[in-house]
């Protein structure tokens, strides 16, 4: 009775997920292919990621971005974490203002923060590199961060926190003993996400990169004024399979949290 | 006389403009097991929250040994809590969880941590157990757990929060007794919330009922039963038929009333007689199951006709119509009970098993 609308069903999902997938499989298929042109497909190769790692640009900005990325995350998870703890804290009025407060860079439009953050690193004599970096992509990994410890935050039984308090823990063995381990999944999840973020952003480096110290997309973005060589496209590879890899731990972080805590 | 462990001096508590607690005024004494029994929303757990010292209260006074607790943060009372849904530490095991009080204390090396976490394991039969995390414990295992966490921590009050409304009913019971066993084993002072009036019944040494914020009445369970002081107790306590009366003649605790046709004599406990006056009408309460139905003529008796017998295992559950009144009797099964639907029959019950209270909070339709 129902298999002619699931078919249909999985037809309709299968032509999306091949609509939105054939671009990115076909960046990793030509970074394979032996001619240096799109048009034709000439052999199997791995020559481009032979030239790929021998180049010495690319190695230093990736270090670069690798270095950016994880001070991003660290520096958000523990300004997200505790923004979301002290949210928990005050009353629903504050939250809620709080909230708006901590969303609002995820909805300033990139080329306007840009703007405004070299205006104000400027001012402040900040010299441009791995500092502002890592401040401005801290800027929009925070509410990252902020949204998906809160939500874990709200999860939480307050009564666990009133028995903490109870069996004599003060507020801050309460946020070490209980708030921190019960939320840090989630802390784990939203860092893995900011580098992601933060690997990925090309506007706000652009704005904050110093003469020695861009990015991979920035520079990627450089290369592609040249021409596209299909060495950028081993390079793409290489970060989708990065990318693929990290969003798999993410899930198996929250998976593994849902199966322990499940009653 | 020593003096009361705990002393609640006119406790008022408000959320809003709503008046939850009024006027709470009672003692609690060393050793004893209290239960605090009402309805949802009466207050209770509110009650119990503002002893913890999870709730502040807006006027009134709580002293503890003799010295108020009332500005105390609940980590610094010496009271501990078995909360409602257990709310043992999911990311902690066992041992770690009853462990848990002592070590944010740091009253004691982890060597001794071990004995005594290991004896209030014990106490509560949860030994070799240690290592299972919250999740793979059942109902009934999760709640001796709790109580051992509170236990550990040698507080002055225990206060248990409807700890086994989660459990099944077979569970519950066996769980009712076990309660009591540890608290005399413990020799600790519990306080109990329920709004089950059996487990209260059961468990307690004495009861305070509450309904709308205010103590009914505080008693032991035999009192509680047998004379409740008004009619929200006598509706509230066990099954009982109330009636309407008309009270015809009163002479100290003797009363001669009239229910439909029927004219009876009744002897009644003396303060909850006190008011009905000869010509008043007052509430009859009667124990459905300390009533009687009789197919011979008996005297200082209702009669009426059979509407309905239902048979419920051992128990006989008929409806009597006197005079247009619906009485409820229930019986246990004997020889005697061989009356139809639509027998003429009496019935009787035994002297304490009935009450006459004053009309004052009767509401009509509401009280069933």
């Amino acid at each position: 009775m129902n298999t002619k609308p699931k078919r249909l069903r999985t037809f309709y999902l299968s032509l999306f997920f091949v609509i939105l997938y054939i671009p990115v499989l076909s960046v990793i298929l030509y970074s394979f292919n032996q001619s240096p042109s799109t048009a034709q497909w000439t052999g199997f190769t791995l020559d481009w990621y032979k030239e790929l790692f021998n180049d010495r640009v690319i190695a230093e900005v990736f270090k670069i971005s690798i270095v950016v990325a994880f001070l991003t995350s660290i520096l958000s998870a523990i300004l997200g974490t505790a923004a979301a703890i002290v949210a928990l804290h005050v009353t629903k009025g504050m939250e809620k203002k709080i909230n708006t407060v901590m969303i609002l860079p995820l909805l300033i439009p990139e080329v306007a923060l840009g703007v405004s953050l070299l205006l104000f690193f400027s001012a402040l004599k900040l010299p441009f590199g791995y500092l502002t970096l890592v401040l401005s992509h801290s800027l929009f990994c925070v509410p990252y961060v902020y949204i998906m410890v809160q939500l874990r935050l709200k999860e939480i039984d307050i009564s666990i926190i009133e028995a903490a308090k109870d069996l004599g823990a003060g507020t801050g063995q309460i946020i070490k003993t209980i708030i921190l381990p019960l939320v840090m999944p989630s802390i784990l999840t939203a860092s893995l996400l900011a580098i992601a973020i933060s690997l990925d952003d090309v506007v706000i480096s652009t704005y904050m990169a110093g003469p020695t110290s861009t990015t991979l997309p920035v520079h990627i973005f450089s290369m592609m004024r040249v021409g596209v060589t299909p060495k950028i496209n081993a390079l793409c590879t290489l970060i989708l399979v990065g990318t693929f890899f990290i969003v798999g731990l993410s899930q198996l972080i929250s998976k593994t949290r849902k199966q322990k805590e499940e009653f | 006389m020593q003096e009361p462990l705990l002393q609640l001096k006119k406790l008022n508590k408000y959320y809003g403009s709503s008046h939850i607690l009024k006027d709470i005024t009672f003692d609690i004494n060393y050793g004893e097991f209290l239960t605090l029994l009402g309805p949802s929303g009466c207050g209770k757990t509110t009650l119990l929250r503002c002893i913890a010292g999870l709730e502040a209260i807006d006027s009134g006074d709580i002293l503890l040994n003799g010295a108020s607790i009332k500005d105390l943060a609940p980590n610094k009372r010496n009271i501990n809590t078995v909360f409602q849904n257990y709310a043992l530490f999911p990311h902690l095991n066992v041992y770690d969880n009853v462990a848990y009080g002592p070590r944010v204390k740091k009253s004691m090396s982890e060597k001794e941590l071990k004995t005594r976490v290991a004896d209030f394991l014990e106490l509560v039969q949860m030994s070799g157990y240690e290592k299972r995390m919250p999740h793979q414990l059942s109902g009934g295992q999760r709640q001796r757990i709790a109580i051992a966490r509170a236990l550990i921590n040698e507080p002055d009050i225990l206060l248990l929060d409807e700890p086994l409304g989660a459990l099944d009913l077979k569970l519950r019971k066996y769980m009712q007794t076990e309660l009591a066993h540890l608290q005399k084993k413990a020799k600790t002072t519990f306080v109990y919330v329920t709004h089950d009036q059996e487990e209260a019944l059961n468990m307690s040494d004495r009861i305070v009922v509450i309904n709308k914020g205010e103590i009914q009445q505080l008693g032991n369970p035999r009192e509680i039963y047998n004379n409740p002081k008004n009619l929200f107790v006598a509706d509230f306590i066990g099954d009982r038929n109330i009636k309407k009366v008309k009270v015809l003649e009163k002479n100290n605790n003797y009363f001669r009333i009239k229910l439909g046709s029927s004219i009876i004599d009744i002897k009644c406990s003396d303060y909850a007689g006190g008011g009905c006056n000869p010509g008043e009408t007052a509430i009859l309460a009667i124990h459905m199951d300390k009533m009687k139905i009789s197919c011979t003529e008996i005297p200082n008796s209702f009669s009426g006709e059979v509407m309905s017998v239902h048979y419920a295992g051992s128990q006989i559950r008929s409806e009597v119509n006197v005079d247009g009144e619906i009485v409820t009797v229930i019986e246990y099964q004997n020889n005697n009970s061989d009356y139809n639907i639509g027998d003429k029959v009496y019935i009787s019950w035994e002297e304490s098993g009935a009450v006459l209270l004053p009309l004052e909070d009767y509401v009509e339709g509401s009280n069933v």
